[in-house]
This record gives structure tokens, sequence and C-alpha cells, in this order.
């Protein structure tokens, strides 16, 4: 049945409306907190406009990881800011206020990644907004939240610091040895996501209501929330949660061990049949009658976990992994190789799912990149466009959602609240690009022409 | 006119310590989390639970495997840790899904459900005659939410491996990609630290269950408009693997893969931990001129030259990093790290370079994290007074809403604590009745 539901889903992508069709989302955001958010709702079908201070934008675009480019710009900047509206929008100036006060009334959705009270500085917050739009729903997301002492501080916080003062990379490290960051910007990129948990619970309430609301969403909080048994542990026992590297200390056995080409494996087989099956396989089905590893739980005591963990890191250490991979399919538990991410672009499930799916973008030419990972029968998620220069659409959004005409374009470009990009690599246009691809609107020279003759 | 200060406003509005006397943004949904040795489907529910929903969670009459995977087997009243967390809010009944008879009176609660959560492999709900396309013909409103391995479509969805949170972590390309690096001339049986090295939360399903939540409420919203229920899917091998930012497009356009880095950083300096007398902090500048300011922090504007600093790009390739980063080491080994947090505040207000100064905060364990005066004035350990466990410390839910702020009620429920309640209310199964399906092994 499952087939049915699922038949050609790559193929009919486009039959159906993404799910947040009819939504607007205005974003005032830098780097990945802020961005990732409105990032997903554009996959979501939402009419995401990202407004960027002109010309430099996104600090974002300065993230050019060990030098890398992606099609001349920073690869750092794709992932969170597929499928946007792009808007460069001077915010300091009045007249740039002001046209970002008559986007916001035509929207249902605010977010920003300020300090707080900046944008209430620039007459957009949250208070100000609400005057003209009371259904608008606004979310600050930084490091510490709105209030409380750090926020007072007016500290300033990032993604290494939420992974730092969360606890979450101390529980990710091996014990005895310095706390490790993730590769991930995960507080960043997590806290992203979990802001779009109240944004759409909002909009449930206000179909329901009419009202809007104001909502704050701390990083730091966000990697708390995912601890879970850290918590309680704390609480009851009066002691630090410690790490354990790669040994998961609620399930048992569950860690990543070593084969013997020095390949790694990632291993669990908890629950009864699965732990018996890996006794068969390690040829030692005697061990799942042992007392001390029968039952899960005594088995996750500390002595028999790290006696289990020892039997089958010496086991492995003989194994192939291909040799494992074949038991753990044979015998029932659980196994992976530790996939990189030329595994991850080239899977070909992944591909046969559409989750790394092909842009063909007009700028960035045909590219990969990964799709929202909630394939949605009715509303399919979708990318339809990649990453654009610093005001890039600001014709189109101006004619389109405020029916401004040429000569109002005009003024605003000359008073400076309107802006395009700097002649800068990652804020200009790739060097191939014709001056017409991608451009939605004007495709006429004068106003514009971005470059802004340097 | 005089605006009171923003942060006292929100806080009047947002404070966790009001959230009851506020509306819910979900109390008009009834939620089925069927879910099973699942935390990403248990997470999924929890954070609908948070807003209001009313979850039934259906677990076998043997209660969910889940109950057990808890630190070290530890149990506080009978009850495993992470459930004890992630029970939240939650209704607890049992039923067979094995029986038909058991399948039939899912069947009617599907009938009166908004959502339903699973998490069996594909297939076999469908066996069991209540997959989507069953429950559809009852409910064409129902938001039919899978959470599986792989997803319920593509080549490798017909597996039937178990799924597990280190499994999932290991299937996308964090994990190969976090750890320190193995020393020049160094074995893994010297190091066995240096190796590809998972999270130690379960952010994997974490991840699973949070894009399966947004995607209910976008559906939710769809149907808001239309009417229409659906399918989602999601596999826990795709959506931790989601937060990649750069992998894929670096390997497409220079066939380079992203190999471990340590506590260093692949897209910025100086952006990393480093080791103190008494711990580790974290080291933050992503402008040339918080890197200068660090280092004449420590002292070293002459030495090492730094008023020459011309481009961040000069620092930010790997070869620059792994010669700067022991430099820097060994300048924070010289302090506490409650001294070099003090350092870049002082640097901030005198330093040559003030206001710059080099973001550096401590690396926290959990206790100092639950005891920070800050997230405890902020609600986020606010014990939750439990009719069954008693007082509890949980984490509270992860954002702040004025309106309809999240909350907790409960934190966990007994196996089937809830049956007598659920289906009474939903079935109309008094005593007597589910006296006799509780002697046939139905519920």
């Amino acid at each position: 049945m499952a087939e049915v539901t699922w038949r050609n889903y790559k193929e009919n992508k486009n039959s159906r409306p993404a799910p947040l069709k009819g939504i607007r989302v205005l974003e005032v955001a830098t780097l990945l907190l802020g961005p990732g958010g409105p990032g997903f709702l554009a996959k979501l079908g939402a009419e995401v406009i990202k407004c960027e201070m002109p010309p430099m934008g996104d600090t974002l675009r300065s993230l050019v990881p060990f030098g890398f480019f992606f099609r001349e710009h920073g690869c750092g900047l794709t992932h969170p800011n597929l499928g946007k509206y792009w808007i460069g929008l001077d915010l300091h100036k009045p007249e740039g206020q002001k046209v970002f006060r008559d986007l916001a009334a035509k929207a249902d959705i605010i977010e920003e990644n300020m300090r707080p009270g900046v944008l209430e500085k620039w007459n957009v917050g949250y208070r100000q907004i609400k005057e003209i739009n009371p259904g608008i729903i606004y979310i600050s997301k930084n490091g510490y939240g709105q209030w409380g002492q750090y926020a007072d501080e007016n500290r300033p916080s990032n993604d290494g610091g939420s992974q730092a003062a969360s606890g979450f990379a101390w529980m990710s490290s091996f014990p005895g040895k310095p706390p490790l960051k993730s590769r991930l910007y995960v507080a960043d990129a997590y806290g992203g996501l979990m802001g779009e948990i109240p944004v759409l619970a909002a909009l449930h309430y206000r179909e329901r209501t009419g009202k809007g609301q104001y909502i704050e969403l701390s990083q730091t909080e966000s990697l708390m929330r995912t601890m879970s048994w850290v918590w309680p542990y704390q609480g009851i026992t009066g002691e630090p949660a410690m790490p354990s590297g790669n040994r998961d200390q609620c399930v048992c056995p569950a860690d990543t061990f070593r084969c013997v080409d020095d390949t790694f494996v990632a291993i669990a087989a908890p629950a009864p049949e699965e732990f018996k099956g890996l006794c068969t396989a390690m040829g030692k089905p005697e061990l799942a009658e042992d007392p001390r590893f029968k039952d899960h739980l005594i088995r996750l005591q500390e002595e028999n976990a790290v006696a289990i963990l020892k039997i089958i890191s010496e086991w492995v250490r003989t194994m192939t992994f291909d040799h494992v991979m074949s038991l753990a399919e044979k015998h029932g538990f659980a196994a992976s190789e530790i996939r990189s991410a030329k595994d991850i672009t080239e899977d070909p499930h992944f591909r046969a799912r559409d989750y790394i799916t092909e842009i063909d973008d007009p700028l960035d030419g045909p590219m990969l990149n990964y799709d929202f990972p909630v394939m949605m029968s009715k509303t399919p998620p979708r990318i339809n466009w990649s990453v654009r220069p610093v005001g890039f659409d600001n014709e189109y959004i101006m004619a389109q959602v405020l029916g401004k005409n040429k000569e109002q374009i005009k003024q605003l470009y000359e008073c400076g609240a309107l802006g395009k990009w700097a002649d800068v690599k990652g804020r200009r246009p790739a060097s191939t690009w014709d001056g017409k691809s991608g451009l939605i609107l004007s495709r006429e020279p004068g106003y514009t022409d971005g470059g802004r003759g340097e | 006119m005089q605006r009171q200060p923003l942060a006292e406003w929100v806080r009047e509005r947002d404070d966790p310590k009001i959230a009851h006397s506020k509306p819910e943004a979900l109390d008009d949904l009834t939620v089925l989390d069927l879910s099973y040795n699942s935390y990403g489907g248990c997470y999924c529910s929890s954070l609908l639970s948070e807003l209001g929903a009313q979850v039934i969670r259906i677990e076998p009459p043997e209660g969910d495997f889940l109950r057990t995977c808890t630190p070290y087997g530890l149990l506080y009243k009978n009850e495993g840790l992470v459930y004890l967390s992630e029970g939240r809010n939650k209704f607890h009944i049992t039923l067979n899904l094995k029986d038909p008879k058991g399948r039939e009176m899912l069947k009617s609660l599907a009938g009166q459900a908004d959502v339903l959560v699973e998490t069996y492999h594909p297939g076999v709900m469908d066996d069991w005659g209540i997959g989507y396309e069953q429950l559809k013909e009852i409910n064409p409103r129902l938001i039919f939410a899978s959470i599986s391995p792989w997803g319920q479509f593509g080549p490798r969805s017909g597996s039937k491996m178990p799924d597990y949170e280190n499994i999932a972590q290991a299937r996308g390309s964090i994990q190969y990609a976090t750890g320190e690096m193995l020393p020049e001339g160094k074995t893994y049986d010297e190091c066995p630290w240096a190796v590809p090295t998972k999270a130690g939360p379960w952010i994997s399903w974490a991840s699973a269950g949070t894009f399966m939540a947004a995607g209910i409420l976008s559906a939710l919203y769809y149907r808001d408009r239309t009417g229409e229920g659906q399918a989602l899917d999601v596999a826990t091998a795709e959506a931790y693997a989601n937060f990649d930012d750069w992998g894929v497009l670096i390997y497409q356009e220079h066939e380079y893969i992203v190999e471990r880095f340590g506590s260093l950083d692949q897209g910025a300096w100086i952006y990393c931990f480093a080791p103190t007398k008494d711990g580790a902090v974290f080291i933050g500048g992503l402008r040339l001129e918080m890197w200068q300011a660090f280092a004449d922090m420590v002292g070293k504007w002459d030495e090492w030259g730094t008023a020459d600093f011309k481009h961040l790009g000069d620092f930010m390739s790997k070869e620059a990093q792994l010669k700067w980063a022991p430099l820097v080491f060994a300048e924070t080994r010289k302090y506490t790290t409650d001294e070099l947090v003090a350092m870049s505040l002082k640097y901030g207000k005198e330093g040559r370079l003030a206001p710059i100064t080099p973001v550096i905060a401590p690396v926290c364990n959990p206790m100092e994290a639950m005891t920070d005066a800050n997230w405890v004035d902020r609600g986020m350990f606010i014990p939750v007074d439990d009719p069954v466990y008693g007082t509890v410390v949980v984490v509270q839910s992860q954002y702040k809403m004025t309106e309809t702020p999240p909350r907790v009620k409960w934190v966990c429920r007994p196996v089937g604590y809830d049956n007598d309640f659920i289906y009474l209310k939903h079935l109309s199964l008094g005593p007597t009745r589910l006296k006799k399906l509780r002697e046939a092994g139905v519920v």
C-alpha cells in the first residue's frame, strides 16, 4: 500500500501545491541560525523575502570553508538560503523602514536574528509591526533569548558559544579528553529548524483565532532540549552527566567499532532478538544468556556494558567491514558504515527519493542539494532555485508586492533605501552571468545595473 | 511616548512561569503516537503535546522498549530516564495491534484523530490493515506521519534492519567529519579517541522528530485550508544529514571530502575550542579585528606581528589553522577558564582595539548549565510536579511564545495508565467491557 501512496513521488513533485502556498515571510537575518528557518519555509512553499543590508549583504557570504567557492560564491551561503527572493534594503534609513513596513503589512511571518532591540530601533520591531498587522507571527532567534541576565548584558552569541554553554559539546567528547566541537554548526542548524515549530503552530492558532504573536528562541536552550535524560539524571543523582565518546550510555550495545582494515562500523543491538543475533554472529550465543548481559537494564550497568563492548570490539577488530554488515543483515542487528559527504552525494537511495535533488538554476547552473527531509504525499516540498546576489530581486518585489512603478523604485535607489551588490566576489553575480538570467522582472539596463559602476 | 523596555514587555508575556494562564495553540488536535522503540517518534509527539495537543501514546501491552533505554540502566520509580522526559503531557494506553480486534479499535481511534505518528518498518502498518491508504478511507483528514530508517520508498526502504540513534548518526555525513584528527605518526590503538565521533545527545532522532513535527504542522495548515489530510515520510538517515551545510556542495564541485578537524573550524577563524588550565573555552571571532584582539589580549601583539595581519583569509586554510592553533592553545593553557572570560570582557573595555574583543565562553558541563542562574531564571529547568513521579527536573520547551506558550503538565505515565479514561472517552468502553478486552489480551 505504501507503494501506492508514494508511487512516482519524484516525478510528480510538481503536480501538487507545496503546503505553505500563499504564506509570505520576511527575513532580516544573517549567518545560519536566522536564515535557516525561513529556508525551510521556502522549501515548504512559502514566499520568503530575504532582506539584506546593501551592498555587502549577509555575513554568511564571507563563509568560504577552506577557501572553497561554489560557482563564485561561498559554499556556506547556499544551504539555508535556497528558493528565496533577495532584496537589498537599508533598514537604517527611514525610507527603507517604510518599505519594510509596507511589506510587513502584507506578510504572515517575520523572522529575525539581530541582537535584542535592534529591529525596534529601526521601527520594525514586533510592537511596531503588530500595530499595522495584528495577525503577524514574529520570531526572534539568538543565543541567549530576549530577556534574562545574558540578554541584559547584550552578550554576543554564536553557534560555538551555544554548543559550549548548553553542555552539548561536553556530552559529545571522549571521557578525560577535551570537549569536542561538532563539525556542524549544530546549534544554528537545529535552532533554525526548531523555531519553525512554534511559528507553524502559531499559524494554526491564527487560522483559528485571527491572532498573531511574538516568539523567541534561544539556540542554547534549543540544544538543551535535545539532551533528554541528562537533566533528570542530574536532578536525581546530583552528579553531572558524563560523556562517553561513541558509546551510547542508554542503549547497549551501541558504539562505533574499528574493523581489521581500519574502517569504522557503528553497531547497535539492545533489543532481545537483536542482541541474540549479534551474539550468534560473534559465535558466542551463550553470551545472550549470560546473567550480566541477558536483560537490557542489567547490561546497561557500567561494568557489564564495558565488558560486552570489549568483547564486541575485539571481535570486530578481526572482521572486515563487509563481513560485519552481511552478518548484521543475516542476524537482525543494526550496523552502518560511517558515511562521508561523498557517500551521501552519490547515494542512489537518496537520489531515488529525490532527497538529494538536482536544481537547475539560471545563475548557478545544475547543482545537487538536500531537499526538505519530509516527503509529503499531497504537498511535496521542493527547491526551485539557488541563491542570488545582494538585491537581485529588488525590482520584482517592489513591483509585484508593493506595486511600485519605475520612478518610485528609482527614488528608493537614489535615497539609498534599496541597493544592490558590492563588486566583491560572493556578493556580485558570477563572472559567467549574462546580465539577464534569473532576473524575474526587469531586463533593461539603467537602474537595474547592479555593479554600482565600480 | 516612553515605551516599556522590550525585554520587560516580552517577559511579561512569555515567561514560562505564567504559561498556564494562556491558551494553547494545538488544543483542538488529537494525536495518536504508535511509535515503538523510537525516540524520534516520541520526541515528535512531545513537541505537539507541549503545544497543547491531546497525544495518546499507544504501546503494546508489555510497554515500549524505549522505557528500558536509560543511562547505566538507572530507573527512577521504575521508569527509564529518557522516557521520563519524553512521556510529557501524553496519555498512555496499551493496545495489541497484533490482535485483529486491537486493530479495529485502532481504526476507531484513527477515525477521531487528526494526526497519527508511527515508526514501524514500511509495510508493517499496511499488513495490519491500518496503513495510510486504509485509514484515509475512514478519515480523509488524517495526517499520517511515518518515521523509519530509510523512508517509505526508494531501493533501501525494504531493509528490516533496526534503527538506533548511533546508526542514524553514522548514516549522515556528520559523524564522519567530527572528531579529533589522528596525530601524525600515531595509531588508533594509541589514540582511540581520535576517531569519527558522534554527538552524545540524541540529536539525530531529535532532528527526525522535529522535522516530522514541522511536516505535520505544515500539513495541518494545508488541511486547515482544504480539509485534506496526507501521508508524511521521514527517514532518520536523511533528517540529521540535512544539517550538513556544505559537504555535498564541496564534494560535487571540488571532489573534496570534508574530514575531521578536531575542535577547529573549516569555515572560520578564529572559531574553536581551546584548552585552559582547568577546562576549555570557546573562542569566537569571525572578523580579522577579533583575531587581532585575541592576539593582543594574550600579549602577542608584537611577537606575532599582529599589526600586519591583513586578511582573515590568510588564516583560514587548513595549513594555516594547523600552524596557528598550537600557538593559540599554548597561550590559553596559561589561564583558567574564568580568567580568559574576564580577560575578554576587560579587553572589550580597555584593550587597544576595544570595543572589539574576541568572544570567549566557558565550555560547561551540563550540571553547570543546569545551575546557571540565567537558564534557571528563564524557566528552562522548572521542576514538574507529577502526580505519579513527584517533583522531577526535565528540560522545558525550546522556545517562548506570547499568546500560546508551550508547557509541561506532567512528565510521564506508567504503561497503560490512561486506559480507563481514554477508552471510556473515545470508545465508550467502561470497566466491564474493558475488563473483557484486557483478559483477551487486546489491551
